[in-house]
């Protein structure tokens, strides 16, 4: 039985369409010359440099570190509470509560960014970066329960009760028994949600401003006076940022499995 | 209610789960350092009924008694009994010893008290050396040791078992069987054993509770219900697989017809053969090692006869000469 | 399963933080936006979303957005499928290495991955170059600012989505009915044709959502490769709100764009739900 070559060569077009141009993003960071061309006749780094030198980056960069440390951790908190609830009570109307969860993934973000802008910040008057970290909370709320509930859904219910027939109440069975049972999941779901959060535009997008600024904002403001290489050089380290990631957490967590 | 039960279940009544029939007005009396089965189908109410002794479901009515504490809405984790489950639900991020010493923990025994009293539950369930092994590292007869000993360490005032040895294979179940009732004399501990194995309840229990849909069908030691079945349920359930009604039997096997009774039950070692005034041709025969078993084909339907091998020269298609020996009957109502 | 009243006070104690979040922080404005979207004077009506279509260059955006959509869509789920069947077959060896790959510009900052094309697809980018040192052009090809940049952007800013989505499908297909077909006497195609595509269509229902649904959304790619001359729907309420301070404009069209890719989740479900009764 000879097997058809067909789809292996569709995936490796795909992949190739998909990674390929990260490549040429890489060699064009390391380009000597002073304007975007490729293959650029000379290399150097002096866009690597460069990058260094922007204070919007330095700036956008600490915020966007700060904004999805808080948000992720926000979104864990109020995230973790309900995965478990929908997985051990029989709570009604569980579906209409999924649908209110998951709905900011399903409104376009560019909306939501404008929503709260124009309510939140504009006419309720509530400052901008507050604004910025509840919709990067709302965002990141669906990825935390979708994680963790997949994770408690491969928990046997037996143990819990195993443990409260030794002697443990519902707050101690959870931190003892449940939580380092789905502490991958949580880990997980960390990831995603930090990622997704330091990686969002169109929710940003109106939620920045004059002191209050995202790095992929800045990057955009950049490229509307220039296309010089400094972005490559700002993307392949964000890239090689991300590779250390997938591996990272492929390798401690699998987080395949999740996406 | 009988004052001197440890554990006591008055007027029972438990909503029905998935699959589950509903519990009704329960009535259970346990006396203290007793091993009583509950014994039934899947879905009889067993694993319902030691759910709510254990508190992990609240009864819809009547009142669960522990040492003459009322405790039908104590919280689980207040009412110091020990569970075995039929998955064993160890704790797969905690080492053999941390899940026995869960519950110590808990408790907050002192350090050396709880290590002393860890190792010593391990030496009792023979897993002394494998103190360090996770979950997953043990084989399925050690995690349920491992459970074993994770309940009765905390010395709780009563021990649940739920169908423990199910999920062991046939040789190792056997085992297992000796080493809990070698256990429950050691300990003293009193004990619930739900299972739908009666060879295992057999073996295993002072009494035996047999359950159907949610009642108790019967009660009393091995040897009463065994032989002395009170119902259909009971007597096709302890393997009484001659069963008749009694209307159609009486007059063939001299029985009298009309005494409140409506069936008739043999075992299958009690139906004579090679003698008698009964024929029936045989159906099957099925060789087990010491003896025979023969389906036969009578005019009351269809009859199961064990034979001890040296007798057993009938062969498939062939009548044989039977009897139901009025004296060997069970005498069965419902 | 506990008793009835504390089981649910406990739930209701664990889920609400995450409802009164969403509702207030989130459902309260996009509904306050969903009104104003509405609003005309005093009252409420449909004139905001008449004046928007009744706009030569609006109704020429919306179309372009959504063609531009269902192409990404349909070219990615036609490439994606054979590409997924075969990380289904290959060897397992090289199916997390290949499955990093596509995960990979997932967890790419956008920016950065459309950024890639500028340098690819510009008049000094590498296809121009290679184009013209091989003679096949003579004058550098006009590809950025064009509807097919956006259209190669999208394409490989949702691929990832669609090839994951099918490869999960086809990772949950029973165990054995490959090799059972192919007992059967089935060729490789006819298992594709009969097999795997029918037991995989809620796989590309998912799919086709998420890459329609991002298509339509989408900011940084058209705002980046399209320019000035190639406005969608998400870079002209972005000028509405951010350039002109039309709020209303931008309300209606942030609730064209949801309702579009309602109604297209719609119709894809639905598809699937009858296909599935019918097989």
């Amino acid at each position: 039985m000879r097997e058809s070559r067909f789809p292996i060569v569709m995936l490796g077009l795909a992949l190739l369409f998909l990674v390929g141009p990260f490549v040429v993003v890489f060699i064009s960071a390391f380009s000597g010359d002073r304007t975007l061309a490729f293959p650029p006749s000379s290399f150097s780094l002096q866009w690597f440099a460069k990058v260094l030198t922007v204070e919007a980056f330095q700036a956008s960069f600490v915020t966007s570190l700060w904004l999805g440390v808080l948000s992720t951790l926000l979104a864990l908190l109020m995230g973790i509470p309900v995965a478990y609830a929908l997985a051990r009570y029989q709570v009604p109307g569980a579906e209409v509560i999924r649908v209110i969860l998951t709905s900011p993934l399903i409104l376009p973000a560019l909306m939501v960014g404008l929503a709260l802008l124009r309510y939140f910040v504009l006419i309720g008057n509530n400052s901008i970066s507050i604004g910025l970290l509840i919709g990067h909370t709302a965002l990141l709320l669906p990825y935390a329960v979708r994680v963790v509930s997949a994770s408690l859904a491969n928990l046997p219910r037996d143990i819990e009760d195993a443990a409260m027939s030794l002697g443990a109440n519902r707050l101690q069975t959870f931190f003892r028994v449940v939580l380092p049972n789905i502490r991958g999941g949580v880990a997980a779901a960390s990831v995603l949600a930090f990622i997704t959060s330091f990686n969002q535009v169109p929710v940003s997008l109106f939620l920045t401003g004059p002191g209050v600024s995202t790095l992929p904002i800045q990057m955009l403001l950049y490229m509307e006076y220039t296309y010089d290489p400094t972005i490559a050089a700002l993307s392949t380290l964000l890239i090689l940022f991300s590779i250390l990631f997938v591996l990272l957490t492929e390798r401690l967590l699998g987080i395949s499995k999740y996406v | 209610m009988n004052m001197s039960d440890f554990l006591s279940l008055e007027n029972l009544t438990l909503a029905y789960a998935k699959g589950t029939a509903a519990v009704e007005g329960l009535h259970l009396g346990v006396a203290e350092g007793e091993l009583v089965s509950l014994l039934g189908p899947s879905g009889c109410g067993k694993t319902t009924t030691m759910r709510a002794i254990a508190g992990l479901l609240v009864p819809r009515a009547g009142v669960v008694q522990l040492a003459g504490q009322n405790i039908t809405h104590l919280p689980t984790n207040k009412r110091d009994i020990g569970m075995v489950f039929q998955s064993y639900a160890l704790f797969p991020h905690l080492s053999t010893f941390e899940n026995v010493a869960f519950g110590l923990r808990l408790r907050r025994v002192e350090k050396s008290e709880l290590e002393h009293r860890v190792m010593e539950a391990l030496r009792t369930v023979g897993l002394a050396d494998f103190a360090e092994r996770l979950p997953a590292q043990l084989s399925g007869g050690q995690q349920q040791r491992v459970a074993l000993a994770r309940a009765f360490v905390i010395r709780p005032r009563l021990l649940l078992l739920d169908e423990p040895l199910s999920n062991l294979d046939a040789k190792l179940r056997l085992e297992m069987r000796a080493e809990l009732r070698r256990i429950q004399r050691e300990l003293g501990i009193t004990m619930l054993y739900v299972t739908h194995d009666q060879g295992e309840a057999l073996a295993l229990s002072d009494r035996i509770v047999i359950m159907r849909l949610g009642r108790i069908e019967q009660m009393g030691t091995p040897e009463e219900v065994y032989a002395k079945p009170k119902t259909s349920f009971v007597a096709h359930f302890m393997g009484w697989d001659n069963l008749y009604p009694l209307e159609t039997i009486a007059g063939v096997v001299g029985l009298p017809a009309s005494t409140g009774y409506t069936h008739a039950s043999w075992r299958p070692e009690a139906v004579l053969t090679g003698s008698g005034d009964l024929q029936g041709r045989v159906l099957a025969r099925t060789y087990q090692g010491e003896s025979v078993e023969y389906l036969l084909e009578s005019p009351f339907g269809s009859v199961k006869a064990v034979v001890a091998v040296e007798q057993a020269q009938w062969h498939e298609g062939q009548t044989l000469n039977f009897a139901l020996p009025a004296e060997k009957a069970a005498l069965l109502k419902g | 399963m506990l008793s009835q009243s504390p089981a649910r006070l406990a739930a209701w104690i664990l889920l609400s933080p995450a409802l009164l979040f969403v509702a207030v922080f989130f459902l309260l404005p996009v509904v306050a936006l969903l009104l104003e979207s509405f609003h005309v004077g005093q009252t409420y009506g449909l004139n905001n979303y008449l004046a928007f279509f009744a706009d030569d260059f609006n109704r020429e955006v919306y179309w372009r957005t959504l063609w531009i959509s269902l192409l990404v869509t349909l070219v990615s789920a036609l490439v994606c499928y054979p590409a997924a069947y075969a990380v289904l077959k290959i060897n397992p060896r090289w199916r997390g290495l290949i499955i990093g790959l596509i995960i990979l510009p997932l967890m790419t900052s956008p920016v950065a991955r459309t950024y890639t094309w500028l340098v690819v697809l510009g008049r000094e980018g590498i296809v121009n170059k290679s184009l013209i040192e091989t003679g096949l052009l003579q004058e550098p090809l006009r590809i950025l600012f064009t509807e097919w940049a956006v259209f190669i952007g999208l394409l490989q800013l949702m691929m990832p989505l669609m090839l994951l989505s099918l490869v999960s499908a086809m990772e949950n297909l029973p165990k054995d009915v490959v090799p059972a077909a192919r007992s059967l006497g089935a060729s490789e195609g006819q298992v594709f044709w009969r097999v795997i595509l029918p037991l995989t269509r809620e796989g590309l229902v998912v799919g086709g959502t998420l890459v329609f649904t991002g298509c339509v959304t989408a900011y940084v790619t058209p705002a980046l490769l399209g320019g000035p001359r190639v406005t969608m729907l998400a870079t002209l309420l972005y000028q509405k709100a951010g350039v002109t301070v039309d709020y209303a404009a931008a309300a209606v069209i942030s609730v064209v764009m949801l309702l579009t890719t309602l109604l297209v989740n719609f119709l894809l479900r639905g598809r699937a739900a009858k296909t599935a009764r019918a097989a």
